[in-house]
Parts: C-alpha cells; sequence; structure tokens
C-alpha cells in the first residue's frame, strides 16, 4: 500500500475520519491498529517481527531505566543490540555474505553449497530496527526516559507515517507526541496537505517520469554513450531524491493532519557545495544517526586526522551497506567516505592558505556547487549499477566519449530538463528559505498558481502505476 | 456576531478564485499541446478521422498528415475510400487479387512509412512469387477499433473492396473488453450511442480536448482499478482469473468475427484470423514490470493467457488462425520489435510480421486459387 496508491488514499481517509471523533487514549489504540494493517498488507507474516522488536527493546528500555548496576545494564544493551541487527542481519544480509562467501571460497578452491532459505526481505526493517535501537541506546545514555506504555512504545515504533521508508525517528521527538494529547491547528492542515501534495509531484511527476529514462540507459540491453551516461545520472540524481524526499514530504505531511510532526529529511541536498553539507541535507535522519551511533562512538573527530578519516570511512562504509545487501553499496558507502576524507583535506588546506570562497552569488559558489553535483552524481552512478562490470564500462565511456548524440538530446536531456526545470523553479525559492513551506507564504494569487500547476502535472503527467518507493527495499 | 458568515465568505470566493487559476491554467496547457502536442490526442492526429454513423468513427478519405513524435515522423495518406493507400481502390481487374486486413492501430500503423507496415510488405512477398496474378494488401486498419467496429467496417465499406481473402487481425490485449463495450452495437448492427443525451455532449467535449482526454485516461484507470484489480483494464484479459467481462467479449468476438466468415463467403472470400500479441508477451523487461504492477494489485499476470484464451474462443469459427507470439517471441532481436514508448511494431517488427503472413496464407491455402 504505497502513498501514491488509491487504497492508501482510501485507508487514511477511513484512519483520517475515525481518529478525529477519538478521543487520545482510543487514537492511540486505534493509530497502532491501523499501522499494523498497514504493514499487514505488504506481508502480514513480518508483523510477527515488528511485535518481537517491540515488546524486546520496551522491556530493555524498562530495564535499563531502573537498573543502576552499570555492567547488567552494559550487559542488557548488548542483548538488545544483538537481537536487533541478528534479526536485520539475518533478513537483509544472510543471503548475501553467503553467496559471497561462496564466491570467495570458490576462488581459493574452497567448495560448498550456500543453504537456500529465500528469506524475504521485511519492508522497512532497517528503519524501525534503527529507531528501537537508537531508543535502547538513549534510554541508556540516560539521555531520555524510558516509556512505561507498551502501547504508546509500540505506537512509537510502527506509526504507519514513517514505517516502511523513514525517516527514522528518535524517541526524544516522536514519543512525547505520542503520550500527549494532540491538537490540529488549521495552519498544520494546510501546510500538511501542501507536504502532502508536494510529495506526491516529487514522486509521480519528477520521480517516476525519469525512472524510464535512466532504465534506459542501465537497462541489460543498452549500448549507450558517456553522454548518454552522465544525463541518465543527471536523471538518477533527481529519480532518487524525487522518490525519497517525496515518500518523506507525503510522511511528514500525513502525519502533520494528525498533529503529529516528524522530523524533515531532506533540505535541498542538490544545492550544496561540499560532501559534509550534503550529509547534513540528504537522508538527514540517517546521516545523524550514524553520526550518533556509529561515528561518535568510533571516537570521531577526536584522535587526529588519521582516527577521524578511519572513523568516516568505516561509517560510510556501512551507510552504504545499510542501503542494501550488495557491494556497489559498500562502494558507494566508501566513495561517500573518500568524498568526506578528501573534503576535509582540500577545506584544511584553503583555510591554511586563507582561500575564502565569497558569499552570496558569486561565480565561484556556483562552480563549486556544479562540481559538487557532479560528484554527488558519481556516486549515483556507482549506487545505480547493476555490476561492477557496468560500474566500469560506464566509467571508461564518461572519461572517453562525451559526445552527445541526437538520441541524447531528444530522448534523454530535453524530457529530462522538461521534469526537473519544474523542480527546481520551485526548489530555488524553497531553498532560499530553507523550507519546503515557504510557498505558503506566497501571495494569494500566485499560491493558488503553484497549486494549479502541482496539480495539473500531477494530473495530466504523473504516474499512476502506483510504482514502488525505491527506498522500500531498504 | 457576523464572523462565521464572513468566513464562509472568504472561503468562497478563494474557492471561486482557485477555480478561476485552474481553468485559465487548463486553457494554457490545451494551447499548448494543441500546438505542441505529439500525442494521439493531437489536433493533427484526430484530423485523421471523421465520424460515421453507420462504423462510429473511420479514417477521413483524402485526409494528409504528418506524424511526429520524439520516435518517429511519418506521413500519413488516406485514399478516397477511407483506407491508409497512396492510390484508390477501383474495380477489380481480372488478374488482381485483394486481401483486405481489418484491425486497429496495429494494422494501421501509423508509426511507420506506409510502404514499411506489414501490409505493404506481405504484399511485396506475394507478388515477387511471379506468375499472372497481381496481389493487392489492403490496409483497413482504424485506430481504436475492435471486433465489433471490424464487423461493421466489413459490412458497411470493406465488402465493396471485393476482397478474395479477409485477414482478421485480433489484438489479443484490449478486443475482449473492447467487444464487451460495444456489444450494442454488434446487436443493432451499426454504431449506437448507449449513453444520456447529457453524457453523450460530455463525451464530445472530452475528446474535442487534449487535456480532458488524459484526464479521461486518468478515470479508466481509476475505474479500472476499482473494476478489475488491474491498473489498466485491457491486462484483465491476462488475469490468471479474469473478470466475466473477458468470458463475455471472447464470445462477442467470436460472433463478431463469425459475422465477418460469412459475410466474406457470401461474396466469395475466404477468411482468416491473426492473433496479435502485446509487446509485454515477447518483451521481458516489459513483461516483469507489468507483472509486479499486478502482483503489487493482488493478481497474477499470465503471458500468453489472452492469446491462449482467443485461439479456444475462435477455433470453433473453423477458419485458418495463426498467433503471432511464438514467432516474434523466437526473434533474436525481440526487444526491437516494438516502439518503446508506443507499443507498436517497428519497421523491423512489421517485416518480421509481413514473413509470418506470408508463410501462413501459403500454408493455410488462403491464397490458393478458388475452384
Amino acid at each position: 500500500m504505497v502513498f501514491t496508491s488509491l487504497d492508501f488514499v482510501l485507508f487514511f481517509a477511513v484512519v483520517y475520519a475515525v481518529y478525529r471523533v477519538l478521543p487520545h487514549r482510543p487514537q492511540n489504540w486505534f493509530l497502532l491498529a491501523a499501522s499494523y494493517y498497514f504493514y499487514g498488507s505488504w506481508d502480514w507474516r513480518f508483523l510477527s517481527l515488528l511485535l518481537g522488536s517491540t515488546v524486546v527493546d520496551f522491556f530493555v528500555g524498562r530495564y535499563l531505566g531502573r537498573e543502576t548496576a552499570q555492567g547488567k545494564r552494559r550487559a542488557a544493551l548488548v542483548l538488545s543490540l544483538i537481537f536487533n541487527l541478528g534479526m536485520l542481519g539475518f533478513f537483509k544480509y544472510f543471503e548475501f555474505f553467503e553467496e559471497s562467501l561462496a564466491a570467495l571460497g570458490a576462488r581459493v578452491g574452497w567448495h560448498f553449497d550456500p543453504l537456500t532459505l529465500d528469506v524475504l526481505l521485511p519492508i522497512g526493517i532497517s528503519f524501525y530496527t534503527f529507531m528501537t535501537i537508537s531508543y535502547v541506546i538513549d534510554v541508556y545514555r540516560r539521555e531520555i526516559q524510558p516509556t512505561s506504555h507498551l502501547l504508546d512504545f509500540a505506537l512509537f515504533v510502527a506509526y504507519f507515517p514513517h514505517l516502511v521508508a523513514g525517516p527514522i525517528l528518535r524517541a526524544s521527538l516522536l514519543l512525547p507526541q505520542i503520550e500527549r494529547p494532540r491538537t490540529i491547528s488549521a495552519l498544520q492542515m494546510r501546510s500538511g496537505a501542501w507536504l502532502i501534495a508536494w510529495g506526491c509531484f516529487q514522486k509521480m511527476f519528477v520521480a517516476d517520469n525519469l525512472a524510464p529514462l535512466v532504465d534506459s540507459v542501465f537497462g541489460p540491453s543498452a549500448t549507450p554513450g558517456g553522454a548518454d551516461i552522465l544525463v541518465a545520472a543527471w536523471a538518477f540524481a533527481f529519480q532518487i531524491y524525487g522518490d525519497f524526499a517525496g515518500y518523506s514530504n507525503i510522511a511528514r505531511g500525513v502525519s502533520r493532519l494528525m498533529g503529529i510532526e516528524l522530523n524533515v529529511n531532506f533540505l535541498f541536498p542538490y544545492f550544496v557545495r561540499s560532501p559534509q553539507a550534503f550529509w547534513r541535507h540528504w537522508h538527514i535522519s540517517l546521516s545523524t544517526w550514524l553520526r550518533d551511533y556509529l561515528y561518535i562512538p568510533l571516537g570521531g573527530n577526536r584522535g587526529g586526522a588519521w582516527k577521524t578519516n578511519r572513523n568516516l570511512m568505516i561509517t560510510m562504509a556501512l551507510g552504504g551497506l545499510w542501503h542494501g545487501a550488495a557491494w556497489t553499496f559498500v562502494l558507494w558507502g566508501l566513495y561517500q567516505g573518500a568524498a568526506l576524507v578528501a573534503a576535509r583535506a582540500i577545506s584544511g588546506w584553503s583555510d591554511a592558505a586563507g582561500l575564502r570562497i565569497r558569499e552570496g552569488l558569486s561565480a565561484s559558489r556556483i562552480a563549486l556547487g556544479v562540481l559538487m553535483f557532479q560528484v554527488t552524481c558519481f556516486g549515483w552512478l556507482i549506487f545505480r549499477a547493476e555490476s561492477f562490470g557496468q560500474l566500469a564500462r560506464f566509467a571508461r565511456l564518461l572519461l572517453t566519449d562525451l559526445r552527445p548524440t541526437m538520441a541524447t538530446v531528444n530522448s534523454l536531456f530535453i524530457p529530462f530538463l522538461m521534469v526537473v526545470v519544474p523542480l527546481m523553479v520551485v526548489h530555488v525559492y524553497q531553498a532560499r528559505r530553507e523550507s519546503e513551506e515557504a510557498p505558503l507564504q506566497l501571495p494569494l494569487l500566485t499560491r493558488y498558481a503553484l497549486y494549479g500547476a502541482v496539480f495539473w502535472c500531477v494530473l495530466l503527467w504523473g504516474s499512476f502505476e502506483g510504482a514502488q518507493f525505491i527506498y522500500f527495499q531498504f | 456576531m457576523n464572523g462565521q458568515p464572513r468566513a464562509q465568505s472568504t472561503v468562497l470566493r478563494r474557492a471561486v478564485l482557485f477555480g478561476i487559476v485552474l481553468l485559465v491554467q487548463f486553457a494554457i496547457i490545451e494551447a499548448g499541446l494543441r500546438l505542441y502536442s505529439k500525442s494521439e490526442g493531437s489536433a493533427t492526429f484526430q484530423s485523421l478521422f471523421i465520424d460515421d454513423p453507420a462504423v462510429g468513427h473511420r479514417l477521413r478519405p483524402g485526409a494528409e498528415i504528418r506524424y511526429n513524435t520524439d520516435e518517429f515522423t511519418t506521413d500519413i495518406a488516406v485514399n478516397a475510400q477511407g483506407v491508409r493507400d497512396d492510390d484508390p481502390i477501383g474495380p477489380k481487374a481480372p488478374t488482381e487479387r485483394r486481401i483486405l486486413v481489418l484491425g486497429d492501430s496495429l494494422v494501421l500503423s501509423v508509426q511507420v512509412p506506409f510502404a514499411q507496415t506489414f501490409c505493404e510488405n506481405l504484399e511485396r512477398r506475394l507478388n515477387a512469387k511471379g506468375g499472372d496474378t497481381r496481389w493487392r494488401v489492403i490496409n483497413g486498419g482504424v485506430q481504436g477499433y475492435g471486433p465489433v467496429q471490424d464487423w461493421l467496417f466489413f459490412d458497411k465499406i470493406g465488402a465493396a473492396f471485393q476482397p478474395d481473402v479477409v485477414l482478421i487481425v485480433a489484438f489479443v490485449g484490449n478486443d475482449a473488453i473492447e467487444a464487451y463495450d460495444t456489444a450494442a452495437a454488434l446487436k443493432a448492427g451499426r454504431a449506437v450511442e448507449t449513453e444520456q443525451p447529457a453524457i453523450g455532449r460530455l463525451r464530445e467535449v472530452v475528446r474535442a480536448s487534449v487535456t480532458l482526454q488524459s484526464v479521461r485516461l486518468r478515470w479508466s484507470q481509476l475505474k479500472a482499478r476499482f473494476a478489475t484489480g488491474t491498473p489498466e483494464r485491457p491486462l484483465t484479459s491476462y488475469l490468471a482469473n479474469p473478470p466475466p467481462e473477458v468470458a463475455a467479449g471472447l464470445e462477442l468476438t467470436r460472433d463478431a468475427f463469425g459475422r465477418i466468415v460469412t459475410r466474406a463467403a457470401g461474396i466469395g472470400a475466404k477468411t482468416g484470423i491473426v492473433l496479435f500479441p502485446a509487446r509485454f508477451q515477447t518483451d521481458d523487461p516489459d513483461f516483469g514490470r507489468l507483472a509486479e504492477i499486478v502482483r503489487q494489485f493482488g493478481d497474477t499476470l499470465e503471458r500468453n493467457a489472452a492469446s491462449d484464451r482467443f485461439r479456444q474462443a475462435l477455433t470453433p469459427l473453423g477458419v485458418p488462425l495463426i498467433d503471432l507470439q511464438p514467432a516474434l517471441a523466437a526473434e533474436p532481436d525481440r526487444i526491437e520489435l516494438f516502439f518503446q514508448r508506443n507499443v507498436h511494431l517497428t519497421p523491423r517488427g512489421h517485416d518480421v510480421v509481413g514473413g509470418v503472413l506470408f508463410g501462413f496464407l501459403e500454408t493455410s491455402g488462403l491464397t490458393a486459387p478458388v475452384r
């Protein structure tokens, strides 16, 4: 039941109508039931994992809250981590590591038959597992108090707007909103509706229209030139952005209509000028999670340049692996780590040399932004590649054959522009005000013109095939 | 005290303003699409057709357009008799034998130049055999036709072309559904308006607007989702458990084609049936994509289910029948047989189909001299 499907529209209409007439505690019970129905609509069998994760981490949290002996607390934390990461590892990575081991073994003459378990990937497991892990760690660190209501905790884990593709929420943000009665203002309704509309535009108009362009280049029978690959990489950059940011915005909008705020997950990531800034603007809930629960515990930037760089590489490699069980994702993570390391070095040199980029709309800032976008796009090439072989072939073509053909212009570049230019026009305005809700402040007539344009774009040119969101597979 | 009426008035004013904004934008989009659209809704393409009280719609006799899209540019000429051909159809010479091919857009083939259509390809192959007989293959395809329109077109127009052979091309992707939707016309023996006058006028407005045609497509998808559990209604012919309208549509198809067979026999012509597959029946990635979409809707897409159902339904007619799917699927370059965006045959696809039909005519005895 994807957000842009008719099923979800009907589901949410019923849920919302009932939700608005219920008092606070029954609201929570009802939302929990609705969330389990939402999750079960993909595959009801995986509800057991969701329930298991909920029950285990609720009681571990309670134990950590009242226990004072540090050794016992640490043991409880480790048990919780083993349970959560074990579950994630088995369902998401078992076959990947087993096949990788078998392939490695075959190279050294050691043959074994991998177990064929046909493990299915439970949708959203990477997201809710990271949420429960952060809850347990926060309680362990005594940064938050554990909740004493299983219902509230279960709703924190399973709340349907964030359940299958994030944002990865912290208990400190969501639990208080679950525990307290909620009010819904007219402004929340208006901005929530805008976020939903804007998210639908990003997903159905931008991402779903770019998908065929990208597939035509990355597909198995394609024989693209370097210019085709370049445009396809740009297109994929906006496809994955429209897909994921669109989902996040619909999630935020739906949740806001129910009086619950979710955190901003994307903040114009293609307008940045450094890898550090990119990760402050792209999938913010994941990057802050990795920072707080992996990078900083590894030592962060406290042990000198070498250790900082090592920590960055480990964090980003694991962040890459989080996206999927494939070596291309690991390579993408390492590439992102290397970009961060290189950017730190360049920043250090430029600071030492007293180089400064002028504020405002200067040519050097624009050039740096364009360069950073190309760096990001090369990362997306790694991310999207079907295999290392394809990646190597594409990289070679990018370096040796960048001459565009008429087909590049007519079939790729012009369709790409027709989709991306409308997005960018609105984005420039939003980015200058640092909020996707900025259009709500536009003069009435301009605002209505924008609402109308979004309406027509989605209605006439949006994809209505109910295509899955890319990030569901993570 | 008067706060509530004032608030209501503000809401009303804003709703009216928003409505006006939408209307203005609609006008701009409509104008833009009429001027620049490359879709079949464009004014240029629509000028190929005229309403016909007997058949519903048909090609406009004497029409000539250049149809330009991202994938192809084609000059299309319609002759005085209203079929896609450079030459008129006059009285038949003693040495001439004619094959009339009936069907929809897959036969009309606006995506390729006339000389590259499978009808012309077939004609060249037949004439290349030599001998005294001169073959003429007449392209009787019209965009949007289903089995019932095939029958009406043949009965009212095509039979007068004096064919010796009639080839009915059934598109298994949507012909059952289209037959089901036009059952009333089959019963009446002519095109009928089955709706209220107001609905009919609304339909005319929608037909006249490129923008509203897109909106109508969305509406059809929405209805299909409710009615059939698939994103697009034609896909129901391929479902593991098709709705009853598919079986009903197949019966109506057999009825319509049976009438063509009988009428053709009445004028001394033989009839053959050609089952034309949808692109995804030969294109693995396309099938995978659609199968996944249907799976998300809770059903199963079976690749050749529609072809099998048509063969089963039409075999009782006792006329030669060929399914193009195996031949197209066996081509090593099958991914290049159809255009990617408009799912019709490429020139290469037409060449393959022309060859397959030539073999079919030879082996089925359809082109054998009448004793």
